[in-house]
């Protein structure tokens, strides 16, 4: 599935700013499952530095630094990316879980070492008791792993309220964990704190998801949203299965993965430290454009 | 009663420094044995007392607190120093040779290609559970080669001779300044001692120090500028850090005086940004910048990650160097070694044992009470833990959360110290002593401070606990076979005058701002006090006060100035007045009045502490006198206080604080830094003036001649005016005195006079035309003293009113805080408030399908 992706973020201040210095991260990575064909990243007022560099997790960062009085700054990131399904091992999706765990812990391979990374608590998910008993229910003794992952997904989308007013970006992972109550970025941690907490490998993913216009209506430009969910490592043959809680489903080709990290500290799109500024107002615009349908009409 | 060191008896189940088993003194302690040989019991105490002294003065304190007035105790020094001789220091020199290579090694590979990890050598937990490895460090260049440039190392000696290793410091280690001064105080307290025993000396280290920092700028080369970046002056480094710069000859800075532009580190100054070649930082990895790493840390500075990665700064150590301290790295050790580098670690580790490790964790539940449990990654500023002496209940807390968690805990075999002679209560006593000693690696070899940082404590636990309680530190000696060259010290005789100094010619604003309210307080105190002697000299005299017309008039200046409760004048002779005797004297000691003398006192203390590297120790001893003089009178009592004792008291004072002014005036280069301190002075000088004026003046008196004495005894003006007038005594020529004269350095006119002169040459940071508003201020007040004639000033109006002088009193009481203001607005102030954006663009919730 082809794809062009806009990302405009969009700040006016309400005083001048006298220095900003920001990290994006934003641009999609080729990876397995995406091709990353084209990508652009634009800033206004034009940066004094501008400098790129890959991260930790292999996310690629942009840092750059306005050092003149501005009141709005606008960054735009343009890219068309192909996002393709790895198809899975019928025989090794139904690997138990507890085989994985094991994997995992004693790092049987180079790809389980890796996976290791994601096993501890992280600056915004820590492990639990109450955490691991929520998902003994789905991830019973011997069960395969991609049922049981798929079953804990299904299970945070049907028991958990969609609520953007009952948390808020800063809220950590157990209070929404409590109130049972959250947004994507709470269901992924959420998962994530629960898969780790069973000694599984689990990473959040940031990106963005296509949206199916209701039959008959057309696709809103520009109406798009960022998104989050998680991966997890099911062993050396199933690699990574991405899976999203907030949508019930392991992900196919609408999901389009941008940067990975262990929680949302690690992937947020834009960090940014500015002198002055005032009050800050923030708009952002996201497209996802499915090409092939695109083309389709021009054709 | 002697002090023999024949009368020592070491504890017969540790190794001893001084003596061998059969009680024989070991042949590096000889000539110190027969140095105390000589001397009575009572020579030995007054060299106590006069280390004592010396650690006093130089005011070295471990953490010491915002709030003068709550001096917390300087940290000991022993009245011996500790002997190693050159042959069993060589064995453990080689050994933290080799160490630091290990560590180096080590953290080179952690922060790149893994291969420890790979290849199963350190387990890979020891990063990736490991809350303190941010992975922003991961990848980041090494600084000139080098992670690891300065580090230091816990040693303690087992019983048979032998040392082991307890701990490692690779971040940024303290004792540095530390021992540094130990070292001079005693070479002032045994100067024939210390040569006779061919002690190596520490300036070599000190010098191959800052010229390998000098050889890490990339940019500059020639006389590089270098920067010490200190946590602030409130941190328990606060004081060695200063000391550090002024010996190494760095800028001492803190995160607010940097800033990164266009990818360089720059220190802010009053004439703008400077740059930084190279910055040697006191402060933890994870607040070197607010962008990538701890959001909101303001010790470090924004970018500075970006500038590392651009190569635009050299940092030591290298940001991310913490790893290589984690507690949980030591049983790996002696693995990595043969790894990385096919070598055996010859220094052996105390045993540590990380409970992420299955084997090890059985071990460690099964000797649980024979262990010390600590974290396996941080490097805390508590005790570690002992089981033994836990509550069953708490034992049992500690075993669950080593279960739930392992790779969070180490547990260590406790630790066996050696004991070295400590004289305490008139005689000799074993305490047992831990070594810190320093490395300094540059491509060439790692070089080991000669000596190091000793503690000693009568118990041997208490060791295991980090240096900050205040406890007994010991100046080691390693002695020479060879005698020891007179080799340079880097630090100018300690009876120079140092003042005020400029490092290059830059003075960061920051430490301008101190500078300039150093000199405001430091005003301050000394008019308080000279109010507060006239007062109280009229109230301990032999007539009765409460008839004198001049005292509700010195009681309205002093509620002026802020230093009792405005009531006090509105009443007048009214009810409250016959309580003077006692209020005025509790006001010398009470710190409620925000801007009373006490206040005043504490608030030139954290000035005075912020610019320590910039003030001369000469100045901070003076300094120092002041902030005590007032306190050791406070101890019984207050009725039993006479006034008599106060004004003895308030005029040692006032001569201490001359003593500062003289020193600023006499001892100090006319740079920046200077105009400041002297722009707050006479700022204050002018404002006191013009309050007591008011106060005391504007309202005519039918007896003025009593008035105009106590004037002008309070503004230090008498001497001069009886030279002139003799004993008439009238409002006009007192008038001219203390406003229109600018002969007079005590007259409102001069201090503008001087404060216009002062602030011409100050830098211009914006390009503006014309004068700036503090100039303005400046000019229009200078001008309107000027332009006024005492005569006229003197005039009482029909309504019984001197209205020209209450207008142009008024006028300065108005109008100096704005210039003030302007001053600080113009050249204090280079930056607005800083917001963090992060998480501001938070992905919008996505509705669910």
């Amino acid at each position: 599935m082809d794809y062009r992706i806009s990302h405009r973020t969009h700040y006016r201040y309400s005083q001048p700013v006298a220095i900003c210095q920001n990290q994006l991260r934003m641009q999609p990575r080729s990876r397995p499952g995406l091709a990353c064909r084209r990508s652009e990243v634009t800033v206004t007022p034009t940066p004094e530095s501008f400098e790129v560099h890959d991260d930790y997790f292999g996310n690629r960062v942009h840092s750059f630094a306005i050092e003149s009085l501005h009141q709005e700054l606008t960054v735009t990131v343009r890219s068309e990316v192909t996002v393709s399904v790895i198809p899975r091992d019928a025989a090794a999706e139904e690997t138990p879980w507890e085989s994985v765990v094991k994997q995992v812990r004693r790092r049987e391979s180079e790809a389980a070492l890796r996976a290791r990374e994601f096993c501890f608590d992280s600056p915004r998910v820590n492990r639990g008791a109450p955490f691991a008993t929520y998902a003994a229910e789905s991830f019973r003794s011997g069960r395969g792993i991609v049922d049981a992952i798929t079953d804990l997904t299904k299970r945070i989308h049907d028991e958990f309220r969609y609520d953007s007013a009952a948390t808020h970006v800063h809220t950590p992972t157990d209070q929404a964990f409590e109130m049972r109550a959250g947004v994507c970025q709470d269901f992924a941690h959420i998962q994530i704190a629960c898969l780790r907490s069973l000694g599984l490998a689990a990473r959040y993913v940031s990106g963005y998801l296509r949206t199916i216009p209701p039959e008959g209506r057309p696709r809103l430009v520009g109406a798009d949203e960022s998104h989050a969910w998680l991966s997890v490592y099911g062993g050396d043959e199933l690699g990574w299965i991405d899976c999203d809680p907030t949508n019930a489903c392991l992900t196919k080709t609408d999901h389009i993965p941008v940067s990975i990290g262990r929680d949302y500290g690690d992937v947020s799109p834009m960090r940014g430290v500015v002198i002055g500024g005032g009050q800050t107002n923030l708009k952002v615009n996201v497209d996802v454009e499915p090409v092939a349908a695109a083309a389709a009409d021009s054709a | 009663m002697s002090c023999s060191l024949d009368e020592y008896v070491p504890n017969p189940d540790r190794y001893d420094e001084c003596k061998t088993k059969r009680g024989q003194i070991r042949d590096a302690w000889m000539p110190l044995a027969n140095h105390l040989a000589a001397l009575e019991a009572s020579g030995m105490d007054g060299r106590a007392v006069r280390i004592e002294q010396l650690l006093q003065e130089n005011g070295a304190t471990f953490n010491v607190e915002s709030e003068v007035g709550r001096q917390t105790r300087p940290w000991q020094l022993g009245a011996v120093p500790l002997l190693f001789d050159s042959e069993s220091w060589g064995v453990l020199e080689e050994g933290l040779r080799q160490r630091t290579r290990v560590l180096e090694a080590v953290l080179e590979d952690l922060l790149g290609p893994r291969r420890l990890i790979s290849g199963r050598i350190v387990p890979a937990e020891l990063l990736l559970a490991n809350p303190l490895f941010q992975r922003s460090y991961h990848g980041l260049p090494s600084t000139g080669g080098i992670r690891i440039h300065i580090s230091a190392t816990d040693v303690a000696r087992a019983n048979d001779g032998s040392w082991w290793v307890t701990a490692d410091r690779t971040r940024a280690p303290s004792g540095l300044g530390y021992l540094l001064e130990n070292r001079i105080i005693t070479s002032r307290v045994y100067p024939h001692l210390i040569r006779r025993c061919n002690v190596r000396r520490m300036a070599g280290f000190f010098e191959t120090l800052r010229n390998h920092l000098r050889s890490l700028a990339t940019r500059v080369r020639d006389n590089p500028r270098i920067a010490l970046l200190t946590p602030g002056h409130n941190s328990y480094r606060a004081f060695e850090d200063a000391y550090l710069a002024r010996y190494l000859g760095f800028t001492l800075v803190q995160g607010r005086d940097l800033a990164v532009r266009g990818g360089r580190l720059n220190v802010k100054t009053l004439g703008g940004l400077l740059p930084i070649e190279v910055l040697w930082r006191h402060i933890s990895d994870r607040k070197c910048d607010p962008l990538e790493l701890e959001p909101g840390a303001t010790e470090g500075v924004t970018g500075l990650l970006r500038s590392v990665r651009q190569d635009q700064v050299a940092v030591t150590n290298s940001i991310g160097s913490v790893i290589a301290q984690m507690p949980a790295l030591l049983p790996f050790l002696p693995g990595a070694a043969k790894f990385l580098l096919g070598e055996t670690l010859t220094l052996p580790n105390a045993a540590t044992y990380w409970c992420g490790g299955d084997r090890e964790r059985r071990y460690v539940f099964e000797h649980l009470d024979e262990l010390l449990i600590r974290p396996a990654f941080a490097v805390t500023g508590t005790a570690a833990t002992v089981p033994a002496e836990l509550t069953r209940s708490a034992r049992e807390e500690l075993v669950a959360a080593i279960r739930a968690n392992p790779e969070n805990y180490v547990a260590q075999a406790r630790i066996v110290h050696s004991t070295t002679p400590v004289w305490s209560g008139g005689r000799w006593n074993p305490w047992h002593v831990s070594l810190r000693t320093f490395q300094l690696q540059t491509p060439d070899r790692v070089e080991v401070l000669p000596g190091g940082l000793a503690r000693a404590h009568p118990h041997e636990s208490v060791l295991g606990a980090p240096p900050t309680g205040g406890q007994m530190t010991i100046d080691c000696w390693v002695s020479s076979s060879q005698p020891v060259d007179s080799e340079a010290t880097l630090l100018p005789p300690p009876d120079a005058k140092i003042a005020i100094r400029r490092s290059g010619d830059e003075l960061p604003s920051r430490v301008a701002e101190h500078l300039f309210w150093l000199g405001r307080y430091a005003e301050r105190c000394e008019g308080i006090a000279r109010l507060l002697r006239t007062t109280l000299v009229r109230l301990a005299g032999e007539d009765d006060w409460s008839v004198l017309p001049e005292v509700p008039r010195l009681i309205a200046s002093l509620a002026a100035v802020g230093q009792i409760e405005p009531d006090y004048a509105i009443d007048g002779l009214g009810g409250s007045m016959p309580t003077l005797d006692q209020v005025l004297p509790a006001s010398v000691f009470s710190a409620d009045q925000p801007r009373g003398l006490q206040a005043s006192i504490r608030s030139m203390m954290n000035n005075a502490m912020a610019v320590r590297d910039r003030i001369s120790l000469d100045a901070y001893r003076i300094l120092r006198n002041v902030s005590v003089e007032l306190e050791t009178l406070h101890e019984g009592p207050l009725s039993e206080v006479d006034a008599g004792r106060i004004l003895d008291r308030l005029n040692r004072l006032i001569t201490d604080l001359l003593a500062f002014a003289g020193l600023s005036s006499e001892s100090t280069t006319r740079t920046h830094g200077w105009r400041f301190l002297e722009l707050g002075r006479r700022i204050e000088r002018a404002d006191q003036t013009s309050e007591i004026l008011a106060a005391m003046f504007a309202p005519p008196a039918r007896d003025e001649r009593r008035l105009c004495e106590a004037l002008l005894g309070a503004t230090d003006s008498l001497m001069t005016y009886r030279s002139r007038y003799l004993s008439l005594v009238r409002a006009e020529p007192t008038i001219d005195l203390v406003v229109t004269d600018e002969t007079n350095p005590r007259s409102i006119r001069y201090q503008l006079e001087q404060i216009h002169a002062l602030l011409a040459p100050l830098p211009s940071v914006t390009n503006e035309v014309g004068l700036g508003m503090d100039e303005k201020i400046a000019e229009s007040l200078l001008h309107r003293v000027r332009l006024s004639d005492p005569d006229t000033l003197g005039q009482v109006d029909e309504r019984g009113v001197r209205q020209r002088l209450h207008e142009l009193l008024q006028t300065m009481i108005d109008e100096l805080p704005k210039l003030s203001h302007a001053i600080s607005a113009r050249y204090l102030i280079h930056t607005g408030t800083t917001q963090d954006l992060t998480g501001v663009t938070e992905p919008p919730p996505r509705k669910p399908t």
